[in-house]
């Protein structure tokens, strides 16, 4: 069988013999037109078929000697027509109805034949503009792509092509490579430099002798190319694929904006007082995030400098700069180690918070490990300021764990994130009551430690203004080894 | 151009082909010569002088392509316009035939119609 069909002489024979009741039929000075046999039909959508399959593979000398034949038959049966519309001018009427009667066995071609074969609907139809100055090109095309489901715009030249883009979005750009006018390559090169154009997938189309030409537009960003003449399946293939990137753009380009708004959102609010890895950890998952102003449980950290107010105005302003931003710089790099937020620099003092935003399972540890290294670090700071003949300072830390309200605190024109509440209160009274050097801790972040992790001195009673309770505090010796 | 009426030369070398576009050309009142290569062609343009050539360009002995670039440097007959007619959809051939001199292209099977329109096209063109 296979041998047998690869001759077309075969087929454009059956073609013929199937198409003779026809034209015997047209013939006559009266026109009766039997029913064509189901086996002459079949016959003849296998011969068109094949002979589609022929014209679309590029071996010319065999398409060659087809068209010759095909074009001959025609021009006869034109011909014919025109003689029998002389002769017989009541037949002008009724032979255009054996020729639709002709083209829709034609038309019977594009639907299933049989089960075997149904239509190849695609699962994602997609608009395509069709962009050829060739008719019967755009036509081709045309009728492929809508079989398979796909919308069809077609475009006669590069000037139209554009109109149509401006218009309305598409999902491939099928471009000829070869136009008058404006060219497939000068087409690509302006939807390119188009914001609204650039990522809509191009496949070009061309002869094989323009193989330069098409690399060229390839660099210059189209996706694909197709040969002239088409195979049908390839064109159907890399027009799907087209689709699909498109898809696939469309829906990453929703999700960017997305993250793009989430992450402005989020670095706005959280940038100046959070480490770059919590900002990071909450841009991964900002679901976890709740901004509305919730109850949560902190450790919240004071500190102060001993004495600063007096020391600030025995030196020069320049110098209570220095010393003031090499402190909070030494200080604001360890409670970041220690993903502690930096709620406010009062004066020379730091308010922070461990567990807002983001809730872990060691906050009051970490906290007290922060105070620690802030502790340890003043070495470092005086280190310097000695060097530069500043003068040396000193600091205490208080560290309470309580239920506060974190959110977006403030008006309008001016918010920031922050925490209120009265553990934040109870924080600043045991501040009050811390001695230089010295890191005193509440019982509730006691309570909240791990045991056995750190040394902790004898525990103190402070009587604390405007709280009904003591309040009992112990000071933090250091690690327990 | 000596006689009453313009010769249109037609080049194919597909007799069936050939004999229907003669009796087309001849219905539609054009008076025409053929030639079945392209060697022929050029002989049949010199002596007689064609108003249009329709020319296949898959031709033995010597093809289309081959005729109409010498054809142009022959200045005897290098001005006569020559219509390519070119494979259905084979685009190389639409910008070779315009690239080897061609006037213009139809391409197979002709649009007989069309074609006259081009034939037209070129008889005025040049006259």
């Amino acid at each position: 069988m296979a041998a047998e069909t690869n001759q077309p002489d075969q087929w454009a024979s059956r073609i013929l013999a199937s198409a003779q009741p026809l034209l015997a039929a047209a013939a006559r000075p009266t026109v009766t037109i039997d029913a064509p046999m189901d086996s002459d039909v079949e016959a003849l959508q296998e011969g068109l078929e094949r002979i589609r399959e022929l014209l679309a593979s590029p071996s010319s000398d065999m398409n060659h000697d087809l068209l010759n034949l095909i074009g001959a038959i025609r021009g006869y049966a034109e011909m014919l027509y025109e003689d029998i519309a002389l002769l017989h001018p009541a037949l002008k009427e009724t032979l255009p109805a054996v020729l639709s009667a002709v083209d829709s066995t034609q038309v019977t071609l594009e639907m299933p034949t049989s089960d075997d074969s149904p239509p190849r609907k695609t699962e994602a139809p997609g608009v395509i503009l069709a962009v050829d100055d060739m008719p019967e090109n755009r036509e081709l095309i045309s009728r492929l792509l809508s079989r398979a489901g796909h919308t069809v715009i077609s475009a006669e030249s590069g000037e139209e092509a554009l109109e149509l883009l401006e218009t309305r979005g598409m999902d491939v750009v099928l471009l000829d490579l070869m136009m008058p006018g404006i060219g497939g390559a000068e087409v690509l090169r302006r939807m390119k430099e188009h914001d609204g154009l650039r990522a809509t997938p191009v496949i070009m189309i061309s002869g094989r002798q323009d193989m330069d030409q098409i690399i060229a537009c390839i660099q210059s960003g189209a996706d694909d190319y197709l040969l002239k003449p088409f195979n049908p399946v390839l064109l159907q293939a890399r027009i799907s694929a087209g689709i699909e990137r498109k898809r696939w753009h469309d829906r990453e380009e929703d999700y960017r904006h997305q993250l793009e708004r989430n992450e402005r959102f989020i670095r706005q609010t959280f940038g100046r007082y959070l480490s770059d890895d919590i900002v990071s950890q909450l841009l991964e998952a900002p679901e976890g995030l709740e901004l509305g102003g919730d109850l949560r449980e902190v450790t919240i950290m004071m500190s102060d400098i001993c004495g600063f107010t007096s020391l600030a105005e025995h030196l020069p302003p320049p110098q209570v700069v220095a010393l003031l931003n090499r402190y909070f710089e030494q200080m604001t790099g360890i409670i970041f180690d220690h993903e502690g937020t930096i709620d406010e620099f009062l004066g020379d003092a730091i308010l922070a918070v461990f567990g807002a935003p983001k809730r872990q399972q060691n906050d009051p540890e970490r906290a007290v490990r922060c105070a620690l290294a802030m502790r340890e670090a003043m070495t470092t700071v005086n280190a310097a300021n000695k060097a530069a003949g500043l003068p040396e300072l000193q600091h205490r830390i208080a560290l309470n764990t309580g239920s506060v309200i974190a959110g977006n605190i403030g008006s309008e024109q001016r918010a920031k994130y922050g925490c209120v509440g009265h553990a934040m209160n109870v924080t600043s009274r045991i501040e009050g009551h811390t001695e230089t050097d010295e890191i005193l801790i509440s019982d509730a972040t006691r309570q909240a430690l791990p045991e056995d992790i750190f040394e902790l001195g004898e525990p103190r009673e402070l009587i604390v203004k405007g709280i009904d309770d003591h309040i009992l505090a112990y000071p933090v010796l250091g690690l327990r080894s | 151009m000596t006689g009453s009426e313009p010769t249109i030369l037609l080049v194919e070398d597909n007799e069936v082909n050939r004999d229907m576009l003669v009796r087309r050309l001849q219905r539609a009142g054009h008076k025409v010569a053929t030639a079945g290569d392209g060697e022929a062609a050029l002989t049949a343009m010199r002596e007689q002088q064609p108003a249009v050539v329709l020319m296949d360009m898959n031709l033995p002995v010597k093809d289309g392509w081959t005729a109409c670039r010498e054809a142009q440097h022959d200045a005897s007959i290098a001005e006569i316009p020559i219509i390519a007619l070119t494979a259905h959809a084979m685009e190389e051939d639409k910008h070779r035939a315009l690239e080897a001199g061609c006037s213009d292209y139809a391409t197979k099977p002709v649009d007989f119609p069309d074609l006259l329109t081009k034939i037209a096209a070129q008889l005025d063109a040049h006259h």
